[in-house]
């Protein structure tokens, strides 16, 4: 009988520990980000959260005259975090794919950027076939003579991808067997290998390789071949939502349509990725 | 490009600060960490030092699980695992929403678990280490005991158990950065922020390396010094 008298008071020091317990009338909504992948999302010296994401979610959540509050969370640990109930969305450069459709919702794309391969300018795949050759993994001949057209200079290289992304996904299904597979826990570690020569090449967005070309180092890499979207290359980037609530999904659809329409996201797209990345309407 | 002194010094585009508050997050959940181990490490020494054939057998497994799984594993399942366990809990008592633990006490409780069976090792190694000597004069006075458990068994346990209990201290200090998972800014996860926000990785690495090695050789030497203090009185052979 004891342990039922104690019962209220562990409930009071698990309230305490608990820093996200809310009420869900959704004027407040918790942003997850990795808060290490710029320029989508990064932190400032002086330990604030910066970048693309930040400027959208946050112009977002304006439109919507709701408090947004952003947290940093490792990229392994984002998406159990969210079914968890850590946090109510993840804007992380997250790709909108048929696998994550299964337990996620998502938004409208926010981003569009194809994928792309990275190599070094003097190495052996420089002069990749189907240069800037935009292929979509949809169009299954066009993938297919792609593939086809790789094969001779891609059979036994070394080609890296980050772990559990649309990239290394692309590279089981359409390399396996020509290319050695490698992935990363980050996509960091795949461009040190990369100018180091570990590795022939480096599968990734090419809205990501911007800030490895501009790093030290990244002068002596080049992005090459074909730029593949579709498929399961997804939709581009959205807003991850738990299933359970769609009226997220609707409000920050909205807001995004919005944002869209008034050239919000190509200003910010513009001032951080230097490019335009976001989607046609 | 910035200097690296530039880069992790303490001026407005330096990291320094950032990177002092990471090593002072690891310092504290190590330390947090090291105490629950040593809660869970008596515990589970009492447990195997025990006449009931139960304890005996409940010391054996802990010590066995929790020395035989990764511990990132044990980590994943307090984070995530907990608080699933905790708000179905709350909703059974009529509480809605999300209930967890936060990054801090889940990785402090996780690592803390695993480090307590490395503790119940060297807590039941420290006490067969005492002369059985000793303890039967105890007995012979007529030492109860309570005040045997004070006076004889718990100084003589401190000592024996020190040097080992360096040791789990070191693998504390590393296991913390498993925590990084959960998002706690510690030395790992603040290292990875700094490298994706500037991309200068080697950098950032380079200095993650420093600031470990900097913890590790620090409480080496904290851990000689007190070894050297419970030894003085003692006779060298």
């Amino acid at each position: 009988m004891r342990i039922f008298r104690l019962l209220p008071a562990l409930a009071v020091a698990v309230a305490l520990a608990s820093p996200a317990a809310f009420a869900k009338d959704w004027t407040k909504v918790v942003i997850a980000t990795e808060g290490a992948y710029m320029p989508y999302n990064g932190h400032s010296p002086d330990g604030k959260l910066i970048g693309f994401e930040i400027d959208l979610g946050n112009n977002l959540c304006a439109r919507l005259k709701i408090a947004c509050e952003w947290v940093s969370q490792d990229w392994d640990g984002i998406i159990p975090g969210l079914t968890a109930g850590k946090y109510d969305a993840i804007m992380d450069g997250m790709s909108i794919t048929a696998k994550r459709l299964e337990v996620l919702a998502f938004t409208r794309n926010y981003t569009r950027a194809p994928t792309v391969f990275a190599v070094q300018k003097d190495g052996p795949l420089a002069n990749l076939p189907d240069d800037g050759l935009n292929v979509s993994l949809d169009d299954k001949t066009a993938m297919d003579a792609a593939v086809k057209a790789l094969t001779p200079a891609l059979k036994g290289k070394v080609v890296g991808a980050q772990i559990a992304t649309i990239q290394a996904d692309m590279l089981n299904t359409y390399f396996k067997g020509i290319v050695d597979i490698r992935t990363y826990k980050t996509t960091e570690e795949h461009d040190l290998d990369l100018m180091a020569g570990r590795i022939d090449a480096a599968l990734a967005a090419t809205s990501y390789f911007v800030s490895t070309l501009a790093r030290p180092g990244g002068d002596k890499l080049k992005l090459v071949g074909p730029h593949f979207t579709g498929g399961l290359l997804g939709l581009g980037t959205g807003i991850g939502f738990r299933k359970s609530d769609p009226e997220l999904k609707t409000m920050f659809d909205k807001a995004l349509n919005e944002a869209l329409a008034d050239g919000t996201i190509k200003k910010l797209s513009l001032q951080w990725f230097k490019t335009d990345i976001s989607p046609p309407s | 490009m910035a200097s690296y002194f530039t880069l992790i010094g303490f001026g407005p585009t330096g990291w320094g600060w950032q990177l002092v508050l990471a090593t002072w997050m690891t310092l504290s959940v190590s330390a947090s960490a090291f105490a629950t181990g040593l809660v869970f490490g008596t515990a589970g020494a009492w447990a195997k030092l025990s006449r009931s054939r139960a304890a005996r057998r409940a010391g054996d497994l802990y010590t066995t699980v929790m020395r035989g799984i990764p511990d990132l594993l044990v980590v994943y399942l307090f984070y995530f695992g907990g608080s699933e366990v905790l708000t179905s809990t709350a909703r059974l008592f009529g509480q809605g929403g999300f209930w967890g633990l936060n990054s801090f006490m889940a990785g402090t409780l996780a690592v803390g678990i695993v480090s307590g069976a490395y503790q119940t090792e060297a807590i039941r190694g420290a006490y067969h280490a005492i002369p059985r000597g000793e303890i039967e004069a105890a007995r012979a006075v007529g030492m109860p005991s309570l005040l045997m458990l004070r006076r004889i068994i718990a100084p003589r346990v401190l000592r024996f158990a020190l040097p080992a209990m360096g040791n789990v201290w070191q693998s504390v200090l590393k296991e913390s950065a498993l925590i990084s998972v959960t998002g706690l800014a510690e030395i790992l996860r603040e290292i990875h922020i700094g490298a994706g926000s500037t991309s200068r990785p080697f950098d950032f690495y380079l200095t993650g390396f420093a600031l470990y090695l900097l913890l590790t050789t620090l409480s080496g030497v904290a851990f000689r010094g007190a070894e050297s203090w419970t030894l003085r009185g003692e006779r060298r052979a």
